[in-house]
């Protein structure tokens, strides 16, 4: 049952929500967090601490919380690791503890507790060495079972995330006293402002402190200044926001929480990742209170002062009923007076400082005295200080002083500076590009004091901005005092005393770090697990690096601190995938014939971001390899269709169009005449082959070049380059055409009979339109068409090509025209095994090593004028006479298949590298041929056409005779695609 | 003789979000113009005479008479106008006597008139750019990435944005501009 709420508290009494704790049924109120709500129904225990397996509660009011990491709603969607002290309540919530074996209560593993002496620092450095065959079979399972807190449900996440892109003037991180003064400031000045912060109701310590600002309360004020905020057309206020990290160039990332305080998303993005550019950026998440190290200073029940003042001031919640405050500093003192104000019992305050004199009525005050120890395993009983005095309490508040959230500063290796006058570090080194800091966060620690640093620094970036500042005066604020003798851990103790709660770090572990040579803060860390997991120790590094000082003999500033980098709290890996998951992972690129051949039969295959049909399946036929040999029987039979819009199409026009090609191509093109289409070979400046493809001349100052699937970008991109940094006094022009046509091969001997159904009124004889020509045309009465008589297949075919947009009708238009003629789609296995049989070259060979030599087309690199590439392809070694030559393969034993990748040999030879003769680099099974068949690099390959070798496939263990042979084995004089 | 009528890449796709609108541009003739090296005041002047078009900036398009030009690089515009003939290079062409060099790119492209109140919200969550108004007013463009996706978007008016990408991936364009009117919609 939830206990009555104190007054004054900014949760929704009016309203009940209903949870569940470890099945078990609680309540509490909009406004609640998860923590508050748990400590309002009295549930103190929350966690079992990582290491040892300590009883654990809350520790925090926010996001640094070490202890409270439960698990959150059941199902796919549950989520480990969250910390329920920014958990925001709703009605429905299921909650549960983890990191325990058996019931939170009775955990079996906080047997760990005893053998702690065995798990001290680096004790997984130093053990599990021996024997080492225990490793894999006992050590790693045993330690992968006990790791982790949480557990995954294992369960594909149900939710879905997004991302997004903002822009302001001014982004200011933490809408707290500095951050809303800020806000105002530079909303009234006219700045675009994005003001961001992590918890679900703006104000930040202003909600949780019984300050006063003019004549209302520190919350009140907040809120109006919200509303005042709301009302501003530029100014964007974002809840739930938690800004990461900060990147280059005034790049900033937050993530937003949009549905997790609802019970059901409704299909909406759970998380949106924004990336934020920003002019400039203030930096107000103000500051994380640290504790004091005494021994057994973790048990339920412990908490810091800052928290039990949110606690008590926000959520109207008392943490105990007799509460004791230790302190080093004057926030405890508020501590004490605030629970008096709400009628909390206060049992002692006792400040390490000595010398004091201050008084509380009613109260035990101990000056200069400190705490050896605590009772109350499971719940915090008394506390025991110096001199053996006992003090009942069920809370402890603990204040070892503040230290500003300067994690965002350092993000960009900036070296946060020790300020000794408030003992803690604050923005040091090179910021990140316009960020600024003010408030807490840049140590500015009292109330009127960050009001005042919040609007100034907001003015002087208006100003810097071009703006006017704004001149509204500030409401009247109080300095609260705030004075502090660094006090870090209690040297009598003689128990353990931890310094990171999260990861089970105590001060003995420091001092034996040292011991053991890790005395360096960033070895300390590592050695340590020090200010490691999902806190990243923001209430422990510091505290950790002053007693590392201490035990070294250094000061703080000598010591340094580890540097911070982002995220700043846990962010769900899903929000960093956004919607880039499954099918969404990249765009997909579709074919104008894209919905036909679904609806005949194909299966798809990727090809870059293409989705190309490799095959058509029809009835009654086994698998994919019946439907390939089919449909190549049927081009090479009779006429086959196939959709080539993927190959790269740039159209290049200018007066030296000519010229360009003729640089670019290693192949003459100066003088290609109009109508005619050219194979060309483009070498990398290295004088390798790079890509290949035909161009067309459709005009004098006219061209359209075709590419690779997979080389359209890069050759574009290629061109470009040499258009705009090579020849800059060309006039040459490029745009990509590769979607503006739709584009069919049309294949096999009655590939005229179906063109001349489909091209309107033109001569398709051999003689009016022979191999290589090319023609402006148009089809089916007037629709323009581009006619290109080229040959992959090498078969009679041509190339059609028709504007984008009639190309779903034109394919249905080529099979309906073609019926009688038995045409047949064919897709992309068909076309590769057709290019096998004829030996073409493709990606296979175009592989970045191999040379015009190679290929066979050696020949072709024009000696006579200079384009890229052509001098280094000259180099001795490339033109060798016995190189690598292109070469057709196949088995001497007919029935069997062949192996891509296997390597040749000469047979007898050992089967190393060193006497490595080539590779197979294609393979298909020719229906042609009735055998299989491949392409491969032989050594002096064109010279051993009839050679017997090995073919060597160490990776299928295989070894096969070979027989070499032209690499054109289908029509190897070309009769018929000249036909 | 077969039929053979063009679809356009989305078939016309027409969709609300509530009082915003996403619709498929089917009749948007698209041709772009190359401006010949040293040929950009015989161009200027041709365009002027021939559409009474002033030679765009790189950020802001030129209007007049139902035609729009967008310049994209330093040496190429894009003519846009409303029109559906499978070939409208050709006219201009003519009109520009040899002045450009010309290329149809209508079928290169999908193009979606998004308008009404989520525009900006919907485009917030998957365009880099700043389109408030105040950096972003209408008659600008600018070319840019959306989800891989290379995008030409232009601010048509109020709240309204005319967005082209490649026609090949435009299923995948429709789904990412969709989704994100779904995910920013009540």
């Amino acid at each position: 049952m939830s206990a009555p709420r104190l007054p004054g508290a900014l949760v929704d009494t009016g309203e009940t929500l209903k949870f569940t704790w470890n099945g078990r049924q609680m309540s509490g109120h909009p406004g609640d967090t998860l923590a508050s709500a748990l400590l309002a129904n009295g549930q103190r225990l929350v966690a079992r601490s990582f290491k040892y397996h300590r009883p654990r509660g809350i520790f925090s009011a926010g996001s640094e919380e070490p202890n409270a990491l439960v698990q959150l709603r059941r199902g796919a969607a549950q989520e480990p690791n969250t910390r329920a002290t920014v958990a925001e309540l709703f009605d429905g919530l299921h909650a549960s503890s983890q990191n325990h074996r058996g019931s939170l209560n009775h955990d079996l593993l906080a047997v760990n507790d005893l053998m702690a002496p065995f798990f001290s620092a680096g004790f997984y450095y130093k053990t599990f060495m021996w024997p080492a065959k225990f490793w894999e079979k006992l050590y790693e399972p045993l330690i992968r079972n006990a790791a982790g807190l949480g557990r995954l449900s294992g369960q594909e996440d149900p939710d879905s995330y997004d991302h997004g892109f903002l822009h302001c003037d001014l982004l200011i991180i933490g809408a707290g006293p500095a951050g809303l003064a800020a806000a105002l400031a530079a909303g009234r000045a006219g700045l675009r402002v994005i003001l961001a912060d992590e918890d679900f109701r703006m104000g930040g310590r202003l909600n949780e402190e019984s300050y006063s600002i003019g004549d209302r309360s520190g919350a009140d004020w907040a809120a109006t200044a919200c509303a005042e905020l709301s009302a501003m057309a530029l100014v964007r206020l974002m809840t739930r926001t938690t800004v990461q990290g900060a990147y280059d160039h005034g790049i900033y990332s937050a993530l937003e929480r949009c549905t997790d305080h609802l019970a059901d998303s409704s299909g909406k993005p759970r998380q949106v990742l924004w990336r934020i550019y920003a002019r400039r950026a203030l930096l107000c998440a103000g500051a994380t209170e640290r504790s004091i190290a005494f021994g057994n200073n973790d048990r339920p029940g412990i908490m810091l002062a800052g928290a039990v003042r949110a606690y008590v001031n926000r959520f109207g919640v008392a943490p105990g009923r007799k509460v004791a405050v230790f302190t080093n500093n004057d926030d405890g003192w508020r501590t004490a007076t605030d629970l008096l104000a709400k009628g909390v019992r206060v049992t002692a305050v006792i400040d390490t400082r000595k010398g004091g004199t201050r008084d509380l009525d009613g109260v035990r005050v101990d000056h200069g005295r400190q705490i050896l120890d605590t009772s109350g395993r499971k719940d915090l009983k008394s506390i025991t200080m110096d001199g053996g005095i006992r003090v009942e309490a069920d809370c402890l508040a603990v204040s070892g002083g503040w230290s500003p959230n300067v994690h965002i500063s350092s993000h960009m290796r900036g070296r946060p500076r020790w300020r000794e006058d408030t003992a803690g570090f604050v923005t040091g080194g090179e910021l990140p590009w316009g960020l600024s800091a003010a408030g807490a966060a840049n140590g500015t620690l009292t109330l009127a004091a960050a009001l005042g640093e919040g609007q100034a620094t907001a003015n002087r970036i208006a100003e810097d901005l071009g703006h006017a500042p704004d001149r509204t005066p500030l409401p009247r604020a109080e300095d609260e005092p705030f004075q502090i003798t660094p006090f870090w851990h209690v040297t009598a103790s003689t128990a353990r005393a931890f310094v990171d709660l999260q990861n089970d770090v105590t001060t003995k572990d420091i001092a034996q770090s040292h011991r053991e040579g890790f005395g360096a803060v960033e070895h300390l860390k590592r050695y340590t697990t020090l200010g490691m997991a999902t806190d990243q120790g923001k209430t422990s590094n510091v505290l950790g690096l002053a007693i590392l000082a201490e035990v070294s003999g250094r000061t703080i500033p000598e010591t340094g601190t580890t540097i911070f980098r982002p995220p700043y709290t846990p962010v769900a890996i899903g929000a960093y995938a956004g919607r880039a998951r499954g099918r969404d992972f990249r765009p997909t690129r579709l074919t104008p014939s894209h919905a036909w051949a679904l609806e005949n039969g194909a299966s798809f295959t990727e090809s870059g971001p293409w989705m190309r049909a490799e095959w058509f399946a029809r009835p009654g036929e086994q698998g994919w390899r019946d439907s390939v040999d089919r449909e190549v029987r049927m081009t090479r039979a009779g006429v086959g269709v196939c959709d080539v819009t993927t190959l790269g199409k740039i159209d290049i026009q200018g007066r030296d169009a000519a010229a360009f090609l003729n640089r670019i191509y290693a192949n003459p093109f100066l003088k290609l005449p109009v109508g005619k289409v050219r194979y060309g070979l483009m070498l990398r400046e290295d004088g390798f082959a790079d890509d290949d493809g035909t161009t067309a001349r459709l005009s004098e100052t006219h061209y359209v070049m075709t590419t690779t699937t997979a080389n359209a970008v890069p050759v574009f991109r290629r061109l470009e380059f040499a258009r705009q940094c090579l020849w800059p006094d060309l006039d040459v022009h490029l745009i990509s055409t590769t979607d503006a046509w739709a584009q069919f091969a049309v294949a096999g001997p009655n590939s005229r009979a179906l063109l001349s159904r489909v091209v309107d009124d033109m001569d398709l004889s051999n003689d009016a339109f022979p191999f290589m020509a090319c023609a402006e045309v148009t089809v089916f009465g007037g629709t323009p068409a581009r006619l290109f008589r080229i040959s992959f297949s090498g078969e009679l075919a041509y190339e059609i090509a028709v504007p984008s947009r009639y190309g779903d009708a034109m394919i249905r238009a080529l099979m309906q025209v073609g019926k009688d003629l038995d045409v047949v789609p064919y897709g992309l296995e068909a076309l590769g095994v057709m290019r096998i049989e004829k030996g073409h070259a493709a990606g296979n060979e175009l592989n970045g090593q191999t040379t015009a030599q190679m290929l066979g087309l050696g020949g072709m690199v024009s000696q006579k004028k200079d384009a890229i590439g052509t001098v280094l392809s000259q180099r001795e070694e490339m033109t060798r006479d016995d190189g690598l030559r292109l070469v057709g393969l196949r088995p001497l034993e007919r029935s069997e298949k062949l192996s891509a990748g296997a390597h040749l040999l000469n047979p007898g030879d050992p089967q190393d590298m060193a006497h490595d003769q080539g590779w197979i680099s294609s393979v298909a099974w020719s229906p042609t041929l009735s055998h299989a068949i491949a392409l491969g690099f032989l050594k002096n390959g064109a010279a051993r056409h009839g050679e017997v070798i090995l073919a060597h496939d160490p990776l299928r263990g295989r070894s096969q005779k070979v027989e070499v042979t032209s690499p054109h084995m289908v029509d190897p004089e070309g009769t018929r695609q000249r036909g | 003789m077969a039929d053979i009528t063009p679809t356009a890449p989305l078939g016309g796709h027409d969709a609300r979000f509530g009082e915003t609108r996403l619709t498929e541009v089917t009749d948007l003739a698209l041709v772009s113009i190359a401006i010949p090296l040293g040929g950009e005041d015989a161009l200027t002047s041709q365009l002027e005479r021939a559409f009474a078009l002033p030679l765009p900036d790189a950020r802001t398009a030129t209007s007049a008479k139902g035609r729009r030009l967008i310049r994209l690089s330093p040496d190429q515009l894009m003519l846009m106008w409303q029109d559906t003939d499978p070939d409208p290079a050709r006219g201009v062409a003519a009109a520009l006597d040899g002045t450009g060099y010309v290329t149809t790119q209508t079928g290169a492209w999908v193009a979606l008139d998004l308008a009404g109140p989520l525009t900006l919200p919907a485009l917030e969550r998957v365009c880099p750019l700043a389109l408030h108004p105040d950096s972003f007013p209408p008659g600008r463009f600018a070319r840019t990435v959306m989800e891989h996706l290379s995008v030409v978007i232009l601010n048509t008016g109020p709240d309204a944005m005319r967005l082209l990408s490649a026609s090949s991936s435009a299923g995948s364009f429709l789904h990412m501009l969709e989704t994100s009117l779904r995910n920013v919609s009540d």
